[in-house]
């Protein structure tokens, strides 16, 4: 088989603007989503529940990141925060409104909603502070997102242990498993949801990417007065980034906290989470929505294959304390080097790969 | 009842204090930034690095002075080759990538401190090493001196505001009179024309991160004595950055202000406002929020360089 | 012919220093008029003022018959103002395609939900103005770089496309900041071809501040001149060059 793009021609502008304008790339993605839609779903459940599941939700966060930092150039470290949002949302949503009217997809698209409302709220001052200052205003909504579920008891239904377990009957969309005979609490059916979500709101932002919206974002990002003076409404695209960046943190802390650890937890969603979905976007590259989930996928996955060679090869030598350092370190020496050789991330490196393949057999 | 006027001046003059404290940090920072505008993210991990490297050797059976010489020569390599290898590879690169890499290198040291010695709280008592009764754990009673203000100031406050006052001192100084502390200041001002009149830019980036390196150290200690050596070490300094964003990145005089404003604000802050919000704590996100609300009406912070965009 | 543009009395300072002082000159519909001066005279302060990016401490700039201190520089470009600036302001993160289709942006109808998810009114705003700028693009003679990212393009090349993207927004008026700074003669004459075609085939006034005082003997109707902030000179070409004061500016005579 041979990567090729003679005889490939567009022949009108809209044409020129396919995400995959090869046959083969074509072929691939349709396989590749019969292969995650169909087959994947019947893995085991482990494998879902703990690799694929988390990623999905990380990786949403990531993407979520990557349309404010890597696109608008409005820098965030309250990415966790948001995400706080979304998964007190989606709960408070499902536990107060009655059943028949609210469903967890719905709920997960409404939480969605008011994060990226939140945002806003946080970006007002990115209007007339710029880039490192802007650091003061999402980590401020991070800690005061946190403080605020911390105090405000109500939100977490008054649980004293400071963790909800999500009830099984949250799980099911009127009644639709009952009626399949599915279980909607299953991680089959979990992973599908999520599967669908992230696919969705994955093709919204590529395509957002390549949009006049998208043009507009980069214009702020790369030099803000130029795009002013070309009619752009600066403040007005910084605004709509945190909206839509916070959108997609608040359904990814939703689905992280529902579909993949099953407890609203405010300890998982502190600064730290913040970093760690930084250092995704940084490896996997900004800009890139695809980068974004290849970083995702190194930085989750990376303790875990450690760990696993510790107890393969060294008979269980590492720690979780060994494993968080050493994979800090990692994630240290990868960003600096990245930053280095290739400043756009794996995403970048696959590019260059797809590249060389597409002369392969011939160097350049 | 009455308003209680001496507690209020408890709480600021300890608010004071721990301002103290933050601005020291909040030095290094700036430093860094004058001189190459970079935002050096790994200022808090280079805290936590120096002082657990510190303590490890006390803990050890080395002596306090021994240890102390020890720790700022290994900081003044890590600062020296953190220029060298993270920083000039990069120099040709937006400072966005710059302050990235600072991320990278602050993710990486802090995997490494603990890595190389260990993840577990380490308590640091300097009064165990330095016999001075400045380091006497027992508060100072003000009302000994002046019979109306019943006041308590824990002697350690006093003794790390003396100590980042002569470190201050001894920076200012270093700046304003010496040939090296012009070059810096002329190397942040303008690289180009600090390189046409013939100053060593690598030279004087090295030295900066140097004496970052030891800064952090000095800090650190300071900041272990107050907080133990963790890991949360950074958090607790991750609250300079609010101080240098007030008093704006680019000055020294600010940093101070900021870190005084910021450790007066928030104790005011939590004392006297917790209540309208309902909830403990509000110290978590109250300096970041004075933060906000002074860069909203001073972009660039009290003293920062105010950014005039040429088009 | 009317004016479109009226300078009045406009005195610009920056703490201490004083950009501008005191000046007033009109440009008429459908000239070409070129602002010139040694280096430091003004030039793009003026510009700057007109475009609304400054804001003089004094005067006035009247624009289509609407007198204003200062003009929000985006309701300049909604008023069909289009300008290119000194040390070109591209946006380095995109290819020379996207650059140009930014200068679009107020033609585009779409909101960002259908833009999303690719639908409808998206599409068509994609097709319609890709037209409108691949227009450009041929005019300009850069169909070979126009999936190129603007950050590996020559210096010369870059200039191009910057003109290409104040070009697409269909303006009534262009403000050129030094269009041929670093050019070579051969694309000298070809910039010059551009801004003159530009100008005679559809009309856009353009106000352009050059050093090269061949290409403004050649292309311009109109010229002023700035020294030191204040203006030495206005009138045609031939009668600025026989100017006394225009040519002890340049030729350095004390002040």
């Amino acid at each position: 088989m041979i990567y090729r793009e003679t005889g490939n021609f567009v022949t009108n502008y809209l044409k020129d603007r396919d995400i995959f304008s090869m046959t083969f790339d074509k072929v691939v993605v349709i396989l590749g989503l019969l292969y995650l839609f169909l087959w994947v779903p019947t893995t085991s459940e482990y494998f879902l529940s703990a690799h694929v599941i988390p990623i999905l939700a990380v990786g949403l966060a990531t993407v979520g990141l990557n349309i404010l930092t890597g696109l608008t150039g409005q820098l965030s470290l309250g990415t966790a925060g948001f995400m706080c949002v979304g998964a007190f949302g989606t709960y408070n949503l499902m536990l107060r409104v009655p059943d028949g009217l609210m469903s967890l997809p719905v709920a997960l698209l409404l939480s969605g909603i008011a994060a990226g409302f939140v945002g806003v709220v946080f970006g007002l001052p990115a209007i007339r502070i710029k880039g490192f200052y802007l650091l003061v205003s999402t980590l401020a909504a991070q800690y005061f997102v946190w403080w605020f579920f911390n105090s405000y008891a109500w939100f977490l239904n008054y649980e004293s242990s400071g963790v909800v377990a999500i009830a099984p009957k949250f799980y099911d969309y009127w009644g639709l498993g009952n009626l399949l005979g599915v279980d909607m609490q299953g991680y089959p059916a979990r992973y599908l949801l999520a599967l669908t979500i992230c696919i969705g709101l994955s093709y919204f932002a590529k395509n957002l990417l390549r949009s006049n919206t998208g043009r507009n974002f980069m214009s702020v990002r790369d030099r803000d007065i130029a795009a002013s003076v070309m009619g752009i409404s600066v403040p007005r695209a910084k605004l709509l980034a945190f909206f839509i960046s916070c959108f997609y943190c608040g359904v990814a802390g939703g689905i992280y906290s529902f579909l993949y650890i099953g407890n609203v937890d405010l300890m998982i969603y502190g600064v730290d989470r913040s970093f760690t979905i930084l250092f995704m976007l940084i490896i996997g590259g900004l800009g890139s929505i695809s980068g974004s989930w290849l970083g995702a996928i190194f930085v989750y996955e990376f303790p875990i294959i450690f760990t696993f060679i510790g107890d393969f090869i060294f008979q269980g030598a590492f720690n979780t304390a060994v494993v968080e350092n050493v994979s800090n370190m990692v994630y240290g020496i990868f960003i600096i080097a990245l930053l280095i050789r290739e400043p756009g991330g794996f995403a970048a490196l696959w590019g260059t790969t797809k590249q060389k393949l597409r002369m392969w057999p011939y160097p350049h | 009842m009455g308003f209680d006027f001496v507690y209020l001046i408890e709480v600021v003059v300890g608010g004071l204090l721990s301002g103290v404290m933050y601005s020291l940090v909040a030095i290094g920072f700036v430093l860094i930034y004058k001189s190459s505008g970079i935002f050096n993210f790994a200022q808090g991990t280079m805290l936590l690095f120096a002082s657990l490297t510190f303590v490890k050797m006390t803990e050890n059976g080395i002596g306090f002075w021994t240890a102390l010489f020890i720790a700022s020569g290994i900081m003044v390599i890590v600062g020296v080759a953190t220029e060298k290898f993270v920083m000039r590879p990069l120099a040709n690169q937006d400072l966005l990538a710059l302050f990235m890499a600072t991320v990278g290198l602050a993710t990486f040291q802090e995997g490494f401190a603990q890595f190389m010695w260990d993840s577990d709280v380490h308590g640091l008592q300097m009064n165990k090493f330095i016999d001075i009764s400045l380091l006497d754990s027992n508060p100072i009673f003000i009302s000994d001196y002046i019979p109306w203000l019943d006041l308590l100031i824990p002697r350690f406050d006093i003794f790390a505001s003396l100590v980042a006052g002569t470190l201050i001192v001894v920076l200012a100084f270093f700046f304003q009179k010496t040939n090296t502390g012009m070059a810096l200041r002329a190397v942040s001002d303008d690289h180009m024309a600090a390189m046409a009149v013939g100053i060593p830019l690598q030279k004087v980036w090295a030295i900066v991160w140097a004496v970052t390196g030891i800064i952090a150290l000095v800090s650190g200690l300071l900041w272990a004595e107050r907080v133990s050596v963790s890991f949360t070490l950074i958090e607790a300094v991750m609250k300079a950055l609010p101080v240098i964003l007030i008093g704006g990145l680019t000055s020294i005089p600010g940093a101070i202000i900021g870190g005084l404003v910021i450790g007066v604000g928030e104790k005011l802050g939590e004392i006297y406002l917790a209540d309208l919000f309902g909830g403990q704590g509000i110290e978590l996100w109250f300096a970041y929020f004075m933060a906000l609300m002074f860069l909203v009406v001073r972009p660039q912070g009290m003293f920062g360089e105010k950014l005039i965009e040429r088009v | 012919m009317s004016d479109i543009l009226k300078v009045e009395n406009v005195t610009l300072q920056f703490g201490g220093v004083k950009a501008i002082t005191d000046i007033s000159f009109n440009v008429k519909e459908g000239e070409v008029c070129a602002v010139i001066g040694p280096n430091g005279a003004g030039k793009s302060s003026m510009l700057n003022v007109i475009n609304g990016v400054y804001l003089p401490q004094i005067g006035t700039v009247t624009y289509n018959g609407v007198t204003r201190k200062t003009i929000n520089p985006r309701d300049a470009a909604i008023a069909g103002m289009a300008r290119t600036f000194q040390n070109i302001a591209l946006f380095q993160g995109m290819t020379v395609l996207e650059n140009i289709m930014t200068g679009r942006n107020l033609f585009m109808k779409s909101t960002w939900l259908e833009q999303g998810l690719n639908i409808g009114r998206a599409r068509e705003d994609e097709r319609v103005n890709r037209l409108a700028v691949e227009k450009v693009i041929k005019f300009l003679q850069i169909e070979s770089i126009r999936k190129t990212p603007v950050a590996k393009l020559p210096y010369g090349l870059q200039k191009r496309v910057e003109l290409g993207r104040a070009l697409v927004a269909e303006p009534k008026i262009l403000l050129l900041d030094e269009p041929m700074a670093g050019m070579n003669l051969e694309e000298k004459a070809d910039m010059s071809c551009f801004i003159l075609e530009i100008n005679k085939e559809q009309g856009i006034t353009t106000v352009m501040i050059e050093h090269d005082m061949g290409v403004v003997m050649d292309i311009s109707d109109h010229v002023v001149v700035l020294d030191y902030g204040k203006k030495i000179g206005d009138g045609t070409p031939s009668e600025v060059m026989a100017n006394q004061d225009v040519i002890d500016a340049y030729l350095g005579v004390s002040h």
